[in-house]
């Protein structure tokens, strides 16, 4: 299940920040994702290091933890897709076509929305259409990766 | 991991026994234990102590019985302390050897070693102690039946010999090569027993075979074995977790606390294997299996928190190993096709990341064990029955210990009374501290590899510990550097719990600066993203980052800076109240987080400004504060403070508290000052400064209540970004100032102007300088509108061409002389008045750079002075003058008003000089090294030795300014005997004035009289000024220049021509070549002569001649010109045969002119000659004419004789004779014949000058204009002598008597000058001209017959040099023709003849005259045409 979904701008500053759990550990979730800017850092900076794949956006598993699992995404404009699941026991084959897609269609969201003409670059992401149509994504993701 | 025993941490060595003979087992001991493997010993100085080893258990005849345990505590340390894998019996080799009783006392020793360690399978080494003195003593007997006692082979059997070092050596290797197989042998039996057993599956539990398993690998790793080792533990681990589910031995509490237990210590193993062998990838795959499989098993929930312990634990042991494993390695990541699962991220291989872990799991059991402490209230009174909970035999296992009857019994426990047990201990640890441990390892780790957001939350999770802990100053530091990192990044809900955490902390150090200070910056915060309903708690203490919580700190933080509320209401801190003793002074800069608390921006309407002019100013002011904020008042401060403005409240009164009014400052009122949120107060005043300069707005002071500042930084609208945290905000962006452009542009910061300078500077320039002259530059401040005060003038000369200053490009060293231009003087009118003392008079002088004060100037005044530059070089530079003076008298420091003025100027050579030899004309030396060295150019000019040479000096003027040359000179530098040089110096009577571009030439001539090839000449040295009409104060200059040095030497030869400066046509001429031989040897000269179509030549043609040493020899040719015009002579070239050098004559030298006729040039040059023979003496002659008014030059004089030049006396014979005729008639003037005689020979001579006919010249004389002015004065012709001429030279006795005589002679030349230079008609009477005409009509009439006559009368002298002969020849000729056609007398005519010829012909003229004319008559009267016509005159 997906519980927390970022948006990070370039200078590492929070563009966009969701979470879909009902408990309160929403600041648990933002140190989450704030902690997992420094793996994205470290893979970004030192290519070879990480997998060969860095051209691509996904960037994978960031950092587990007990209890989530971090994945990432870098769009071509170095904006970070942060997000947090407590799917821990799938493979990591699986996760990644799921959460590819998943990005997918959340990168697609993204540029929607920051296509929006009174939508100022480089500003949070305020617009209650794309709260919306993240929460749709969010949904079925949940219903694909259950079924 | 130090919790660890010691044995399980390290790798188990090898263990050994030596028995016996203790003086040797340090030796032996330290000797195994520093080889590579080690080997342990155990030293038993006694035969008697080997019962320490402990005897084998006599097997378990009860195979069936319940396994009580899995894996007894202390079994590896047994075998790694307490049973060896060999013994060594050592005995003195004199035991063997001496007497039976010591042999029996050892087999005895050795039968009991032998029983005690049998049963253990252990092996003996027997050692011999011997010397090596003695060491072949041992009877081989008595080692044989030792051996067979033993039972031991012979390489197990060592000789051992302390006492000889390198014997020594090798029997301490023997001992460890054989121990160490020896214990490999052991080892492998050992474990090779326990694996036959599960081999053979003769186990019945899984505890037995998790037992051999631990067994074997321990054995294994006895031998270094690793892999074995490493999959007998894997083989354990797995058997331990198929027990998990199965095992039903212990209530479940103990079982899983004893399985855990195991599980840890197999895992420790295997990891720590692993990460030794550097298979870190596989270690930790391991681990996050290990955690995985446990991680569950969470077991009851009464000790949940032993199951966190363990967990956190494990991570944290886990991090250790990883530390200290291999650090360079531990990021190294293998290939990542061998691991086909999931493969570890990056962080797994941070042991940073099992430190935090640990640390949250430590955290957990924390909360775990709080919450079962708060059930379990009757923890208390077990207490008394927890101390007697001990470890029992079995590893994870505890039982109670029972005391009874002396004996220890172990009994077990139940599971509640496990764990009241473990509550009881987990009471008396302080787990924070534990956790800050952990969490500042994995904070540093990070640090270290530079993961700042992972860090930080490990700050934050430790500044929250601290803070648990009320450790307010550690945990402020904390959160403090982490708010920082949120405040960058914008990460606002982390920010708002940290600020809030941070707000408690300040509020705990009762610190109201730092507590207003994180209010108002929680209450300036933007909203954080993300649904604000679901923040309801866990951000801290601050409670949920909403808008009203926002407003509720707000109102809590101006609460408590108006002192309302007390900060802490704890009693301790009660005097922690923000009043007049405490006033409250915030100050935000451009980097402070409260920037969006408040924000000032400064703006200047205009850059620039007038001084003293008004310039508007708007101060906005911005704040993010979720309520409106009123303040009291607003100051504002510049850099120039008098310019400082407050600006008040106009809502509120003044109160007596904020009346911090300095009085003479500037107060403006507002109507209003109320912050709004995020809305810019704008306001607008107008500001005047007088100081020239930057003025500058530094803060804005807002003062809220009556303690409490706010002091925010200036900020300019151009250069203002928001704080990080707003930036990103979707606000409404507003604009500080109305005009956008302003808002863009506009700075904190205005330029005031420096006051209009009215005050002229003026540069005069007088043209280009030149080089060594001091240029003289008038500088004029003339005063328009401003006095003058104080004011100074600043000099800088600037090379132009760029490049260093003045200081010349080459390395000499830094001098004055080295300068190219400098400054030299300045001078400067002093003022009219006096009043300014003379101290006041700055004056600097550098060369390059000048200083002068100028005194004080009324409106009007000017003031001028003199800059004196001189030019070493010539080098164009630039001069900048500039003028700073203050216009006021009163405040001289204040404010100076600057002119600035720059010339250019180029300094050029003033002259050039150059110079050149030249030899005499018309003759060559012959100089050796002028021979030799042909191809040299740069070959010093050859001099000949005692000969005389011109030195040509020629002067350029380069300058654009005429010159006036004043002298010229030459020094010479050695001794004058060396040469002589003439004229040594001349001063120009009247200045040589040198136009530019124009050249001057002097001619030196040089003597040399020394031989030597290299003769210093000497310097020339020339004193010249520029040429300036008006002013007579320049200096004149010298210049110098060096004449190079020559070489001088005797001319073997010098080979001269002569010949005539110009030839006749026709009229043959002598041409003499003369070579003197200057050698002490004869010398044979070659000459040829050339032919020459010009020149009919006669002389040697060619000839060999000897010339004789110190002699000449002249070759004499005779030449007839040809042809006209100048010609070139026969060219003669004489050989040397000796040098083989030719001389020939330049061309220039070998040529002549060649008149059609003779010109008459010569022959006044003649008659000067012939006059300056006679007594008077030419000077006077030359004087005399040049008194004669003449429109033309004293040149013209020499050129165009008149005939009155020439001045010719006609001796009256009659007068002389007989003086009937008188010699002046009634109207004054000449009526004797003899002057008519004498004005015919005037005008015949003339005439024969001028070539043309005497009749006419004398008609052109008659009527010649009379010149304007000119009086003739009659008075000379009463004291004019005709007869007066030249006798023999007069001798005279005394000086006065010459100097009388020559008086008499002056005035008689200068009367002789005025009459015959006068008009012919005011001096001669009208029947004298007459008488003239007609004897100069006889003359014209009879010349051809009087050629003739001459010519056969005439003497050859004459004839051949008919030039020089021209008045005697007009004497003859004008006596033949009287004589002959007038038919006077002979005797009259004779005698005029002889008297003219004395008085204008030289010595031998009359005599000759007078012969001649005799024979003339003679002939005459030979031919009988002696009829002469009576004349009467």
């Amino acid at each position: 299940m997906i519980v927390c979904l970022a948006v990070v701008g370039h200078e590492n500053n929070p563009l966009y920040i969701q979470s879909f759990t009902e408990s309160d550990d929403a600041l648990k979730l933002h140190h989450i994702v704030h902690c997992s800017l420094d793996v994205i850092d470290e893979r970004v900076n030192n290519p070879k290091k990480s997998s060969p794949t860095i051209n691509e956006a996904f960037l994978g598993l960031l950092y587990p933890t007990e209890n989530y699992k971090v994945y990432g995404y870098l769009t071509n404009t170095k904006v970070k897709f942060i997000l947090v699941t407590t799917d821990l026991d799938i493979r990591d084959a699986d996760v990644r076509n799921v959460s590819l897609l998943f990005f997918r269609k959340f990168h697609a969201a993204y540029v929607d929305a920051v296509s929006n003409p009174f939508h100022i670059p480089g500003k949070k992401i305020t617009s209650k259409t794309f709260r919306e149509r993240v929460s749709s994504i969010v949904k079925s993701f949940g219903l694909s990766s259950a079924s | 991991m130090e919790e660890y025993p010691e044995e399980l941490r390290t790798p188990p060595v090898a263990l050994t026994c030596l028995v016996g003979c203790p003086e040797v087992h340090p030796l032996i001991t330290a000797h195994l234990h520093s080889q590579q493997p080690p080997i342990n010993s155990i030293a038993l100085p006694d035969f008697s102590n080997i019962s320490v080893i402990p005897p084998k258990k006599p097997p378990t005849d009860t195979p069936s019985a319940p396994v009580a345990g899995i894996i007894k505590r202390d079994w590896l340390s047994k075998h790694r302390t307490r049973i060896p894998a060999v013994v060594a019996a050592i005995f003195p080799s004199r035991d063997l050897s001496a007497d039976p009783a010591h042999w029996l006392q050892l087999c005895s020793h050795l039968d009991n070693l032998k029983a005690s360690i049998r049963g253990r399978n252990i092996k003996l080494v027997l050692l011999i102690l011997t010397n090596w003195d003695n060491k072949d003593d041992t009877s081989e007997e008595r080692i044989l039946s030792l051996r067979k006692r033993a039972e031991v082979d012979l390489k197990n059997l060592i000789i051992f010999v302390p006492d000889h070092e390198e014997e020594l050596l090798k029997s301490l290797n023997r001992v460890w090569t054989v121990f160490g197989e020896l214990a490999d042998t052991y080892y492998r039996d050992e474990g090779r027993r326990v694996r036959s057993r599960l081999e053979k599956k003769n186990y019945t539990t899984i505890e037995l075979y998790i037992r051999y398993c631990f067994k074997v690998a321990i054995y294994a790793e006895f031998r270094r074995d690793w892999l074995e080792a490493l999959k007998f533990y894997e083989d354990a681990y797995h058997g331990l977790r198929e027990m998990v589910g199965t095992s039903t031995r212990m209530p479940p509490i103990q079982r899983l606390v004893e399985i855990k237990a195991v599980a840890e210590q197999l895992h420790f193993k295997m990891s720590a294997l692993l990460l030794h062998g550097g298979k870190v990838l596989e270690a930790i795959m391991w681990f996050r299996q290990h955690t995985a499989n446990y991680r569950k098993l969470v077991g009851s929930p009464e000790v949940i928190f032993l199951h966190w312990e363990w967990l956190s634990r494990q991570y944290m042991v886990f991090a250790q190993l990883l530390e200290t494993s291999s650090p360079n390695d531990a990021l190294y990541v293998p290939s990542t096709a061998s691991v086909p699962e999931e493969k570890p991220t990056e962080w797994e291989f941070y042991p940073a990341y099992y430190y935090q872990l640990a640390a949250t799991y430590m955290k957990e059991k924390n909360t775990c064990l709080e919450f079962a402490l708060s059930m379990s209230i009757d923890v208390g009174p077990i207490d008394g029955n927890a101390e007697s909970v001990v470890a029992s035999a079995y590893l994870g296992q505890y039982s109670r210990l029972l005391e009874h009857e002396d004996t220890f019994i172990m009994q077990p426990l139940t599971d509640e009374e496990y764990a009241r047990y473990v509550l009881a201990e987990g009471k008396r640890f302080q787990d924070s501290f534990e956790i800050i441990a952990l969490l500042k390892q994995s904070f540093e780790a990070y640090s270290s590899s530079k993961v700042e957001r992972a860090a930080a939350y490990c700050g934050l999770q430790m500044a929250r510990e601290y803070f648990s802990l009320n450790d307010f100053s550690n945990a402020k530091q904390m959160f403090d550097s982490v708010a920082n990192l949120y405040r960058r990044e914008g990460w606002l809900l982390s920010l708002w719990e940290v600020l809030g955490y941070l707000r408690e902390c300040s509020k705990g150090m009762s610190s109201a600066k730092d507590f207003i200070e994180y209010s108002l910056e929680m209450a300036s915060l933007p909203e954080p993203t993300g649904s604000v309903k679901s923040f309801a708690n866990g951000c801290g203490p601050a409670g949920p980052a909403t808008l009203s919580e926002r407003e509720k700190i707000h109102k809590e933080a101006f609460e408590v800076s108006r002192g309302e509320l007390k900060l802490n209401s704890d009693e301790q801190n009660s005097a922690f109240k923000v009043n007049s003793d405490n006033p409250l002074y915030l100050e935000i800069d451009l980097i402070s987080p409260l920037r969006a608390t408040l924000i000032a921006l400064v703006a200047f309407h205009q850059p620039t400004v007038k001084p003293g002019a008004p310039s508007l100013i708007t101060i906005s002011l911005r704040s993010q504060l979720p309520i409106n904020v009123e303040i009291d008042q607003l100051e504002v401060q510049f850099n120039q403070s008098e310019c400082n403005f407050i600006i008040s409240n106009g809502q509120k009164p003044q109160t007596g508290s904020i009346s911090n009014i300095q009085p003479g400052h500037r107060v403006e009122t507002a109507p209003d000052l109320v912050l709004a949120t995020n809305k810019w107060l704008r306001l607008t005043y107008e500001i005047k400064s007088d100081l020239s300069g930057k003025l500058e707005c530094i803060y804005v002071i807002a003062r809220i209540g009556p303690n409490f500042t706010i002091c925010c930084r200036a900020e300019s609208p151009a250069s203002m970004n928001d704080s990080p945290l707003w930036k990103f905000e979707n606000l409404l962006e507003t604009i500080p100032i109305k005009d956008p452009g302003l808002a863009f542009s506009g700075q904190k910061a205005i330029q005031v102007e420096e006051p209009e300078p009215q005050v002229d500077l003026i540069l005069g320039s007088s043209g280009p300088a030149l080089v060594g002259e001091s240029f003289i530059l008038p500088v004029i401040v003339a005063s328009k509108g401003h006095a003058v005060h104080s004011g100074e003038l600043k000099i800088n000369l600037v090379d132009t061409s760029g490049g260093g200053l003045l200081s010349p490009r080459e390395e000499e060293p830094f001098s004055s002389d080295n300068l190219h231009v400098e400054l030299v003087d300045m001078s400067c009118d002093t003022p009219g008045d006096q009043s300014e003392a003379p101290s006041d008079n700055i004056q600097k002088i550098q060369p390059s750079f000048g200083l002068i004060s100028v005194p004080s100037l009324d409106v009007g005044g000017s003031w001028s002075c003199k800059l004196k530059i001189k030019w070493n070089r010539p080098k164009p530079i630039m001069l900048y003058v500039s003028l700073g003076y203050s216009p006021q008298s009163d405040e001289p420091s204040l404010q100076k008003v600057h002119v600035h003025t720059s010339l250019q100027i180029e300094g050029k050579t003033a002259v050039a000089i150059n110079h050149r030899y030249m030899l005499p004309f018309r003759q060559d030396p012959l100089l050796l090294t002028k021979l030799k060295a042909v191809s040299e150019t740069d070959q010093a000019p050859s001099l000949a030795l005692n000969e005389k040479t011109m030195l040509i000096i020629s002067v350029k003027n380069c300058s654009e300014v005429p010159l006036k040359l004043l002298s010229m000179s030459i020094e010479t530098e050695e001794k004058s005997s060396a040469c002589t040089i003439q004229p040594q110096q001349e001063e120009f009577r009247e200045a040589v004035v040198n136009m530019p571009g124009e050249e001057f030439k002097k001619v030196f001539t040089i003597f040399p009289k020394v031989n030597s090839s290299k003769l210093k000449i000497g310097t020339v040295s020339l004193r010249w000024e520029r040429e300036q009409p008006h002013s007579n104060t320049t200096a004149s200059q010298v210049t110098k220049h060096r004449l190079p040095d020559v070489c001088v030497e005797l001319p073997l030869l010098v080979v001269s021509s002569e010949c005539p400066p110009h030839a006749f046509l026709g009229s043959p001429f002598l041409y003499s070549v003369k070579i003197l031989n200057q050698t002490e040897m004869v010398q044979e000269i070659k000459c040829s002569i050339s032919d020459s179509q010009s020149f009919v030549l006669s002389g040697p043609h060619s000839d060999t001649m000897l010339v004789l040493p110190r002699s000449a020899q002249v070759l004499v040719y005779m030449l007839v010109p040809l042809g006209l015009g100048s010609l070139q002579l026969p060219r003669v070239s004489v050989t040397s045969v000796r040098y083989s050098a030719g001389l020939q004559p330049s061309t220039a030298s070998s040529l002549v002119f060649v008149y059609p006729a003779k010109p008459r040039i010569d022959i006044v040059m003649e008659a000067g000659y012939i006059l300056s023979s006679s007594f008077n003496p030419p000077k006077t002659l030359f004087s005399s004419i040049s008194k004669f008014p003449s429109p033309h030059g004293p040149r013209n004089l020499l050129l165009l004789p008149r005939a009155a030049t020439i001045p010719l006396t006609i001796h009256n014979p009659i007068a002389t004779s007989a003086s009937n005729y008188p010699r002046i008639d009634k109207s004054g003037k000449f009526c004797s014949p003899r002057a008519a005689r004498e004005l015919a020979l005037m005008t015949l001579y003339a005439a024969c000058l001028q070539g043309s006919d005497p009749l006419r010249l004398l008609e052109k004389r008659l009527n010649a204009r009379k010149e304007i002015g000119y009086e003739f004065d009659r008075a000379c012709l009463m004291v004019y002598d005709h007869m007066t001429f030249g006798g023999p030279p007069i001798a005279t006795q005394t000086v006065e008597e010459a100097d009388q005589l020559l008086e008499i002679y002056q005035k008689e030349s200068h009367i002789e000058a005025e009459v015959l230079s006068a008009p012919p008609n005011l001096v001669y009477s009208k029947l004298i001209l007459l008488f003239t005409r007609k004897l100069l009509t006889a003359v014209s009439d009879n010349w051809d017959s009087s050629v003739l006559a001459i010519d056969k009368v005439a003497p050859d002298s004459w004839k051949n040099e008919p030039a020089t002969r021209i008045l005697e020849f007009s004497v003859l000729h004008l006596a033949m023709s009287e004589i002959s056609v007038l038919g006077t007398r002979h005797q009259i005519v004779i005698n005029e003849a002889v008297d003219l010829a004395k008085r204008f012909c030289d010595g031998a003229a009359p005599r000759v005259i007078n012969g001649c004319l005799r024979t003339f008559l003679k002939e005459l009267k030979e031919n009988g045409q002696d009829q002469p016509q009576n004349v009467s005159v």
